[in-house]
């Protein structure tokens, strides 16, 4: 079996994800497709099994012209998509999810248990795992929920397997187990996708790569043929343009010091400090925990142990609240979920942390509420017709500026940014990246969690690299390259 | 149409289905507008009214309190014990809002840090609450309270022609339109209801506002059991059965979200009066009791039909 | 706005409509302070006893020619101030009420007195304010019947259990009292506990009740509801147990003769009605009434 994927093209909207790709994947082959988030790995994968529709291109199967409207059809025809985010139903136990979609039934159309709790057994044998049958799918590791999803695939027959991801979040020995079943598939003749941002994986289990940047395919080698840093490089390509503003200001002293710090379900501490007026750029790959580390500093989520200092003073931060008093604010990556209530006009949104400030009597006072919000709207240049519009009204850049506005109102000394571009225009960003800078021209400090290597280059002091919930290194500005940032990213040295 | 034309008339919709009641039932029956009978419908719309504002405040943070009823009785009754051991009526009142306070309270505390939902937090409170009334009643209405007319005149009296429960109601709607609308903690109510995560994210004390929240309809419904008890000069064990659903259903017909964060209290007030307002009309339509709950679920269904687009 | 406009009117619709049909009587809204209308205000109409005795007060009122405004209270004690007061409101000239509670009637009674509108209680008292005329059976009297009964039946000491109504309302402390005057003397009563009149409540009861109690000979019931789930809950244990009730509701004289119920101490609640729209018409011509009129009770078992 072959399959070819020629000249596929898909735009979401205006944002054009896929320009040009072509694939092509073998039976027996483990084929590593790599790239940057956002660089059109799963979206190629996804228009193979038919979720999306490619606006141009072409696959053929073995020669032959073929498009599948639905995962389900091209399930059918063996092509397996086994997802980041594990299709199961916890409630169910892993047999029931084997077979939900294709039961085995009795003569009278009742459900044979037996029969299925047998097969599915001698599965089990032959790929020489042990799995919990019978036990609540949601009680069971991920590992065990992922063999079984990939067990549920073989029983399809399947011809191709696409994984994404497969590995992050297993442990050790399950990841030993994934890929001891990965070779047999391949012994099998199955041809396999495999999606990871691994180097040291991607290059012991995998036959050949292919990197994806910008919607395109860079290039497709045999693993024998390439090196770690010859990947590192097609993926990050780019050059950083003019597109940052300058930075000017010289990081003063340490404002902040994080030592020891150990989020929940962390297996590693966290050690960084933060100077004054430093913009600290923190790379990592999806997943890698950089999200989990900033709620955890701020108060969202608990943590155990570690030591937040901040200007020599020792802090626990339970809450929010308590940070907030500190003078920390925190721009989460999710805008509509915990940034902004749409509801709300944008002069509520931007005035809610600081209704204490503006009205120290709790009783509101309007005039005063519009002229903060009002001028603090101006100041980011919020595009509205007013502030009493809902925030619902705007867009997602102009969004963002609330967001921002609404912290800045409490002139805080460190400004946690997750994310803080992400999904906005070009214009909006220029905007946003201008006031980071003034705003650490007045000695503010920001940390910024950024997925976009670009924007970390172009506006870190330092760049943190986070890798697998432990810092991997702290670079400065003069020696973060991309190659650098990657490697380290990816758990190279 | 102009955005803020659309707005007001919406929020006029409720306003506008009050008066519309109103003309319908005047014009079958000419007794409806006599002075004395709007006096009797602002005295029967106030117990409704009272507790409905607290649930207002409730639903707002995206809550709901199925407990009112019961806090009544069980404040109502505890109120009747005290006077009738001998406690000075007017101050037994005030005890009376004071144990709805703690009452309420317990509700937010076991919704606020016990996480649970505030639908089986206030079920489960609803029953204990009742049966706590009919093991400290041993199942009997406690009657023969007082003779103070002070206290008679808590549910009964007139001030000026008004009648003090309607007083009660306007002064309780005034303060509370105040806190809602004009105070930090009312913005907050709000703000929790729009979006928990980003109210706490933004520092905002949500344990606290959402405690608030339940001791005031705790302390509402205590008001409202006293303005009962005092009309009826007895507490009944059996007393405000039901009440929750009316009270949701004035905070509902006035256009609050049940999803939270959307609504206010002008409309509470009336919501309430158009509850009130379908009861006595009917009755004084004489229109059959079992075609008077018909028609009060269909003008709800009507109201909360004519809100949608908002959800 | 066209959406509000429509519902105005299904609004406008719906009211009229139902109170075209839905409507006590044909008469219009006025010239009610004129004639002689009555206004009834009963406790509930969720139960069939409180049924019966609406129908008498309707049957005799149209036999009369009288105009009677019946209003529902759905057994809170609060909505019937509400409703008394409506109907004062609606000019009413005598006023029957069959209260919720006998102690928080009270001030609705004075209410009455107030506007000297003349009122005549029906099944339960007033613990206050002026009655004309009151019209119950003799509860306390019923109970005793029934006690009496099982001693009969079952002989001195049976071991008997007791499923009470609503706690507090008179009609359970009367009935419980009258049984009480016959059986602590002669039944073994081993266990009581309430159901409130009603009829799953009186199953789940009495299950537990036999349960707890295996050698129970006789339940006594304090409505027909109640002492009907206790024959479920009877055949369920697989149980003969005599089964005495009160009311005498169609379901329970049915059960009577069905002999799955021992005895029910029948009320005649239609007869009630009739009897206080009598008195009711009486005291609008101004006639003299006696202050307490007694409904007869009798014990109904198979023929």
């Amino acid at each position: 079996m072959e399959i070819k994927m020629t000249g596929i093209a898909k735009a979401f909207g205006t944002n054009q994800v896929l320009k040009d790709v072509n694939i092509t994947l073998k039976a027996g082959e483990v084929h590593a497709l790599m790239g940057e988030n956002g660089a059109g790995k799963s979206t190629l994968m996804n228009i193979l099994t038919g979720l999306h529709k490619a606006d141009a291109g072409t696959i053929t199967i073995d020669g032959v012209t073929t498009t599948y409207s639905s995962p389900r059809e091209a399930e059918k025809h063996g092509i397996a998509f086994i997802h980041q985010e594990l299709n199961i139903w916890p409630n169910l136990s892993l047999l029931e999810n084997l077979y939900l979609m294709q039961p085995k039934t009795n003569s009278l159309g009742m459900l044979n248990r037996q029969a299925m709790l047998q097969e599915a057994k001698a599965k089990c044998e032959e790929m020489k795992i042990d799995l919990p049958l019978t036990k609540e799918a949601g009680l069971c590791s991920v590992g065990q929920q992922q063999m079984a999803e990939i067990l549920r695939v073989l029983m399809l027959n399947a011809k191709v397997v696409i994984m994404d991801e497969p590995s992050a979040a297993l442990t050790e020995r399950e990841t030993a187990t994934l890929f001891r079943m990965m070779r047999q598939l391949k012994e099998h003749g199955v041809a396999i996708v495999y999606i990871s941002h691994r180097m040291e994986e991607v290059f012991s289990e995998c036959d050949v790569i292919t990197v994806m940047r910008d919607g395109h395919t860079i290039s497709t080698k045999p693993v024998k043929e390439t090196t770690v840093d010859e990947v590192v490089r097609d993926m990050v390509g780019r050059s950083i343009d003019e597109f940052y503003p300058d930075r000017t200001t010289t990081p003063g002293d340490v404002i902040l010091t994080v030592k020891g710090l150990k989020p929940k379900e962390f297996k590693n501490t966290i050690s960084f400090d933060l100077r004054k007026g430093e913009i600290l750029g923190v790379a990592g790959l999806m997943g890698a925990g950089r999200t989990e580390i900033m709620r955890a500093i701020f108060g969202i989520d608990s943590h155990e142990g570690g030591e937040i200092t901040l200007q020599g003073k020792p802090l626990h931060f339970k809450k929010p609240e308590d940070a907030i008093k500190a003078g920390i604010a925190f721009i989460t990556e999710d805008r509509k979920g915990e940034g902004l209530i749409l509801d709300f006009s944008i002069g509520s949104n931007i005035t809610l942390p600081n209704l204490k400030q503006v009205c120290p009597t709790h009783v509101l006072n309007k005039n005063k509420l519009f002229d903060f919000a009002d001028s603090l709207s101006k100041k980011l240049g919020v595009k509205t017709q007013s502030v009493h519009l809902p925030a619902s009204s705007l867009s997602g850049g102009n969004q963002q500026k609330v967001v921002i506005a609404k912290w800045i109102g409490l002139s805080p000394s460190i400004i946690i940014m997750d994310e803080p571009t992400r999904g906005i225009d070009i214009g909006a960003k220029r905007d946003i990246y201008d006031l980071m800078n003034e705003l650490t021209s007045q000695g503010v400090s920001i940390i910024m969690v950024s997925s976009e290597l670009p924007e970390v280059l172009g506006m870190s002091d330092r760049v943190m690299v986070i890798h697998e919930g432990a810092v991997a290194g702290i670079l400065d500005r003069s020696k973060a390259t991309p190659e650098a940032i990657m490697n380290l990213a990816t758990g190279g040295q | 149409m102009n955005r803020n034309v659309t707005d007001t008339i919406k929020k006029l919709g409720p306003l506008i289905g009050l008066i519309a009641l109103f003309i319908i039932i005047a014009s079958l029956n000419d007794s409806f507008l006599d002075f004395s009978n709007l006096r009797n419908l602002l005295r029967q719309v106030s117990i409704n009214a009272i507790i409905a504002f607290g649930m207002t405040f409730v639903i707002l943070t995206a809550g709901i309190d199925l407990s009112v009823g019961s806090i009544l009785a069980l404040s109502s009754a505890i109120m009747a014990n005290f006077i009738v051991g001998g406690m000075n009526p007017e101050v037994a009142i005030v005890a009376a809002a004071g144990v709805g306070i703690i009452l309420g309270g317990i509700n937010g505390i076991v919704i606020a840090y016990g996480k649970v939902a505030p639908f089986i937090a206030t079920l489960a409170t609803m029953t204990i609450y009742r049966g706590a009334t009919l093991v400290f009643t041993d199942g009997n209405p406690i009657s023969g309270l007082t003779t103070d007319p002070t206290f008679h005149a808590f549910g009964q009296g007139d001030i000026a022609g008004l009648p003090i429960p309607a007083i009660t109601m306007f002064l309780s709607f005034l303060i509370l339109w105040f806190v809602l609308q004009k105070t930090s903690l009312g913005r907050q109510t709000y703000a929790i209801g729009g979006s928990e995560k980003v109210s706490y994210i933004a520092g905002i004390k949500i344990n606290r506002v959402k405690i608030f929240a339940y001791a005031l309809t705790g302390m509402l419904s205590a008001i409202a059991g006293a303005i009962i008890t005092s009309r009826l000069n007895s507490a009944q064990p059996t007393a405000g059965m039901g009440y929750e659903l009316d009270a949701i259903a004035a905070v509902v017909l006035g256009g609050t979200s049940l999803a939270g964060g959307r609504g206010h209290i002008v409309g509470t007030l009336i919501g309430a009066l158009i509850i009130g307002t379908l009861n006595n009309g009917l009755n004084i339509l004489d229109v059959s009791s079992f075609y008077q709950q018909i028609v009060k679920g269909i003008v709800i269904l009507l109201a909360v039909l004519g809100d949608r687009k908002k959800a | 706005m066209k959406k509000l406009l429509t519902i105005i009117a299904a609004m406008v619709l719906v009211i009229g409509l139902i109170a075209g049909c839905g409507s006590n009587s044909s008469n219009g809204g006025d010239g009610d302070k004129k004639q002689g209308t009555i206004g009834f205000s009963v406790s509930t109409l969720n139960n069939p006893f409180f049924v019966s005795l609406k129908d008498g007060v309707e049957k005799q009122a149209k036999e009369l020619g009288l105009k009677v405004k019946i209003v529902d209270a759905q057994n809170d004690p609060a909505k019937q101030a509400n409703d008394v007061a409506d109907l004062l409101e609606s000019g009413v000239s005598i006023l029957i009420v069959n209260p919720v509670d006998s102690a928080a009637i009270a001030t609705s009674v004075e209410a009455a007195n107030a506007k000297n509108i003349p009122v005549i209680t029906v099944d339960r008292s007033t613990d206050k304010g002026k009655v004309v005329a009151h019209i119950a059976s003799d509860n306390v009297k019923g109970g005793e019947m029934a006690a009496q009964l099982i001693v009969d039946k079952l002989g001195n000491g049976a071991k008997v259990a007791e499923i009470e109504g609503i706690p507090g309302a008179s009609a359970t402390r009367e009935r419980g009292q009258g049984f009480h005057n016959v059986a602590d003397k002669s039944l073994d009563v081993v266990a009581k506990q309430s159901a409130d009149f009603d009829r799953t409540k009186g199953l789940n009861v009495s299950t537990n009740i036999l349960q707890a109690n295996p050698d129970v000979k006789a339940i006594f019931a304090h409505n027909d509801e109640m002492a009907l789930g206790a024959i479920q809950a009877a055949k369920s244990a697989g149980k003969q147990i005599f089964i005495v009730g009160f009311d005498g509701t169609e379901d329970a004289q049915k059960a009577v003769q069905d002999g799955t119920l021992a005895a029910t101490v029948a009320q005649q609640p239609e007869l009630m009605g009739k009897i206080a729209v009598d008195t009711a018409a009486k005291v609008i011509k101004g006639e003299q009434v006696d202050s307490k009129i007694p409904v007869e009770l009798k014990v109904v078992t198979k023929q």
